[in-house]
């Protein structure tokens, strides 16, 4: 038997969300061009942007783990998005908990690394040694901010989070998880990649970090996966804190107050080296997330 | 009639001492080979009858009767120790050139299959001993500092043990686990054991099997002597013998767990002394992770990876609850696997370049693809990556951390699973890709016995990745309850479930619609490594641009506080004291004069007259 009500969310789903991830793109863009007082390009410009990388006539590769990289991250970057419950679709979200989502979110940088790696450019090497450094002084703050929220609803499983949500309140309601939210947010900024985490790519010291060898339809795949993983990670972010959405138009006003909070940080914000950044997550995120831990026990 | 058991167990010993007998070309290797396939065989025969009926041998040696049972537990554990043994021993067919080094791999397998059956404390100590002794043999061969080091450590580990089973010997009179367990469970409502000396049995078992688990910070032994022996034989060194230490903590919850409980009581809503393993294992996953992170050595890193590794397991027994259990347990297995194929592809490594050090390699991965890619599945699995058998195992873990309400040792969990990341990439970097050291051009793929043993390690890396419940059906069947439920495919748990199944296709369908996009988009064009973005500088062949040191010098100098700090040389300092001590005696009593005997003789006389002797 075939679920064909499913199926035609799941492409419905991947379509909506890839191109909402490319509007968000597009809104990144242009309100940090507003608070810099420039016009910006407009907001679809990065489905632009992919079109025509998508359309180069040539590009070149480094061999096959080159090509497999950005192929292997956009595909993990959409599988993480089937296992989230989006507003009102279920999707394959019953079929896999917060953990696995949790990890589905980061091996799309394992992918990117990859491909990094064996383009063989010193910029890419430091991109990668970066990436990996900031997500190891991430992870032990996020990983905090998640076991608190587990233990204060009691479940692993992202449907149920939801629906105790909208029974008992909104997860930022619990002081706690309040705690807890303010970790997750810093670490957020790092999942984005925006200052004063954009360490990995930092433009003006190493030209993009990993993604510097890509270009024609690697760039375009990688544009992509940034877009499905926008909205995947907004998303998740909006449902572990501010009780999913019945709706996707609620979902997209969530998706969107979370997108402009990451902005504004992003916008006052210098970039920390990496030293500092992992010394900065090792203390505050830390300390609130040891905090938060214990008032949920 | 010769017993099964005894066959399973002494096979490889006699293929061993066959191989250093015969010590020829072909023949050694073809001796230890047969003598290594022996025990999987037998394994696999006893399986189906195993859950109902275990398979029990006494043996009679010198007025001891050595009692042995292959129950539902154990042969999980003789599996997986057999199945390593198997993959060391097609590693070593090719790595290794002395019948020598087969004598004492063989004689560890033994030893290790031994503990693993044992159902009394003489066979258990006296083949803990051999195991230890063949290891050390292994080491010394290659380097006597590592090997005293790991010499010195587990002789202290065995003294622990040794006075342990004394002192429940003097106490219950036994010496078999039966009546040992009996006993001591009994001994709750008599209370002839006190709570200090059933402290001190805790903590001599601790140190005895936290030595050979490589425990922080009992660990410094570990990656000396992981890096000097035969890298094949590291594959069983770190994958199976480092198990024999965790098997020991289950022993502990097996023989103890109810008179400790009783002893010690619970610490906020956690059993005390699960509690304190649980600790020991979340600080040696940090420790060892970090210390892996900054390694400039292949063999160093993936040691000290196996060290933290290990200290999963210790955690994820300490936690104390079933499902703890059933993640530690499942985690034995992924870690044999993922790191014994760690170790085979490493052996490859420097068997076909001959280098160590990071720093001397690179752009590999044209050169030996077939390796390339079962390093990358290693990769994979020991980072957590679903669907494989590494994810499996340490969602489990997850699982039950968190929902015992520990989540500080979760969060070192989840800080481990981001070190973990960090120091596989770095081996991916700067063993494949990136330019290729000149020296390394003619670098050919690895002989065939080791590929095959490759692949015997990373098949089931795969498999139990993708079912996952094959493993967990078996451990409920072997813990007695169903602790984790749903089907091959489907790991559910009170509060979470994982379907690894439908990851698996969920992800093949992303890959395939990403493949589309690729497909569809222009042809592309093969350009050499060098030709890269360089800011506008064209680089050439002679300009080396791979970072191959101090890949992570940024984390070492945020570090630099902890990094003063290390057991390690905190323990040779202790060494160094001793020997000073040890000088300063010789020196001023042994001062060759004849005097100051004479003297020394006339004191001791007069002490013992004094005390009544004389």
């Amino acid at each position: 038997m075939i679920d064909w009500k499913l199926i035609l969310e799941v492409i419905g789903m991947l379509i909506y969300a890839t191109f909402m991830g490319f509007i968000f793109m597009g809104i990144e863009r242009k309100a940090m061009a507003r608070i810099q007082r420039r016009i910006g390009p407009p907001i679809y410009q990065p489905i632009i942007d992919t079109l025509k990388l998508l359309g180069k006539k040539e590009s070149v590769t480094h061999g096959f783990i080159y090509d497999f990289g950005p192929v292997f991250a956009l595909g993990a970057s959409i599988a993480a998005l089937l296992f989230i419950p989006i507003a009102n679709f279920q999707l394959f979200s019953s079929n896999a908990d917060l953990i696995v989502v949790a990890y589905l979110l980061e091996v799309p940088m394992l992918g990117i690394m990859l491909g990094a790696m064996s383009s063989g450019n010193p910029y890419s090497a430091v991109g990668v040694q970066r990436g990996l450094l900031t997500m190891v002084a991430m992870q032990l703050p996020y990983g905090l901010a998640l076991i608190a929220l587990i233990q204060h609803w009691g479940t692993f499983k992202l449907g149920e989070i939801v629906a105790l949500q909208q029974v008992h309140g909104w997860s930022v309601t619990v002081p706690a998880l309040l705690l807890a939210l303010i970790v997750f947010d810093i670490v957020f900024q790092a999942m984005l990649g925006l200052e004063p985490f954009d360490i990995i790519t930092a433009p003006a010291e190493i030209s993009m970090g990993p993604m510097v060898e890509y270009g024609g339809k690697h760039a375009a795949l990688l544009f992509t996966q940034h877009a499905v993983q926008l909205f995947a990670e907004t998303a998740f972010f909006a449902v572990l804190f501010l009780g999913g959405a019945s709706n996707l138009l609620e979902l997209l006003v969530k998706q969107i107050a979370v997108l402009f909070i990451a902005i504004f940080v992003a916008s006052i914000y210098p970039r920390f080296t990496i030293d500092q950044a992992a010394k900065f997550f090792w203390k505050w995120p830390t300390i609130l997330g040891i905090i938060a831990v214990l008032l949920t026990v | 009639m010769i017993n099964e058991l005894m066959v399973l167990l002494f096979a490889p010993l006699i293929a061993g001492i066959a191989a250093w007998a015969f010590d020829f070309r072909g023949v050694r290797e073809a001796v230890g080979l047969t003598g290594a396939l022996v025990p999987p065989i037998l394994l696999a025969k006893a399986y189906p009858g195993i859950l109902n009926q275990p398979l029990s041998y006494t043996l009679k040696v010198g007025g001891f009767n050595l009692s042995f049972q292959l129950n539902a537990l154990n042969w999980y554990f003789a599996a997986i120790a057999s199945l390593v043994g198997l993959a060391m021993a097609l590693g070593m067919v090719s790595t290794s050139r002395s019948g020598y080094e087969w004598l004492f791999a063989l004689m560890s397998y033994t030893g290790v299959l031994g503990v693993f059956i044992s159902q009394d404390f003489v066979g258990f100590f006296l083949l803990w001993e051999l195991m230890t002794f063949a290891s050390f043999m292994m080491v010394l061969r290659n380097n006597r500092h590592e090997s005293l080091k790991y010499f010195v450590l587990s002789i202290v580990g065995a003294y622990a043990m040794l006075l342990a089973i004394a002192i429940l010997y003097t106490k219950t009179g036994a010496l078999d686990f039966a009546t040992i367990r009996q006993a001591l469970y009994m001994d709750i409502s008599i209370g002839a054991i006190g709570r200090g000396e059933t402290i001190l049995l805790f903590l001599l078992f601790l140190t005895a099997f936290g030595v050979k688990a490589g425990a922080v910070p009992l660990h410094v032994w570990a990656p000396g002597a992981y890096s000097e022996v035969n890298q094949s034989y590291t594959a069983f060194f770190s994958g199976a013998l480092s198990k024999a230490g965790a098997y020991g903590f289950i022993l502990i919850y097996i023989l103890m767990g109810a008179k400790l409980y009783t002893e010690l009581g619970t610490f906020h809503g956690h059993i005390t002394f699960a509690y304190i393993m649980a600790w020991i294992g979340a600080v040696t996953v940090v420790v060892a992770s970090f210390l892996a992170v900054l390694q400039e050595d292949i063999r160093k890193l993936f040691a000290y990876s196996s060290v933290g590794q290990v200290g999963y397991i210790l955690l994820a027994f300490g936690v104390g609850t079933e499902l703890g259990f059933a993640g530690g347990l499942f985690h034995v297995l992924s870690h044999a696997v993922f790191k014994g194929l760690f170790w085979l592809v490493t052996a490859a490594i420097i068997l076909q370049t001959g280098k160590t050090k990071f720093k001397d390699m690179g752009g590999l991965a044209g050169k030996m693809p077939f390796t390339f890619a079962m390093g990358l599945i290693a990769v994979l699995s020991l980072a957590g990556i679903p669907p494989l058998a590494g994810f499996a195992s340490k969602w489990l873990i997850y699982e039950a951390a968190i929902s015992a309400h520990m989540p500080l040792v979760a969060g070192a969990i989840f800080l481990g699973s981001g070190l973990a990341f960090a120091y596989v990439v770095r081996f991916l970097y700067a063993v494949w890709f990136g330019q290729r050291p000149s020296d390394l051009d003619d670098v050919k793929e690895a002989p065939l016995p080791l590929l095959i043993a490759m692949a015997v390690l990373a098949i089931p890396n795969l498999l139990f990745g993708i079912a996952p419940g094959l493993v967990t059906e078996y451990l409920n069947k072997a813990l007695g309850s169903s602790i984790v439920g749903g089907d091959y495919f489907k790991l559910v748990t009170k509060t979470g479930t994982y379907n690894a199944l439908l990851v698996t296709i969920i992800l093949v369908l992303g890959l395939a619609i990403a493949g589309l996009i690729y497909l569809y988009g222009a042809g592309v064009r093969r350009i050499s490594v060098t030709n890269t973005y360089q800011s506008g500088n064209p680089v050439t062949e002679e300009f080396n641009l791979s970072i191959r040191k101090n890949f992570y010098r940024p984390l070492a100098e945020a570090l630099d506080f902890w990094l003063k700090y290390s057991w390690d040389r905190f323990y040779e300092r202790l060494a160094g004291i001793a020997e000073d001590f040890g000088d300063a005696v010789r020196q001023s009593f042994y001062n060759g004069n004849v005097q100051s005997y004479s003297w020394y003789l006339a004191i001791v006389l007069l002490i013992l007259a004094l005390w009544g002797v004389l």
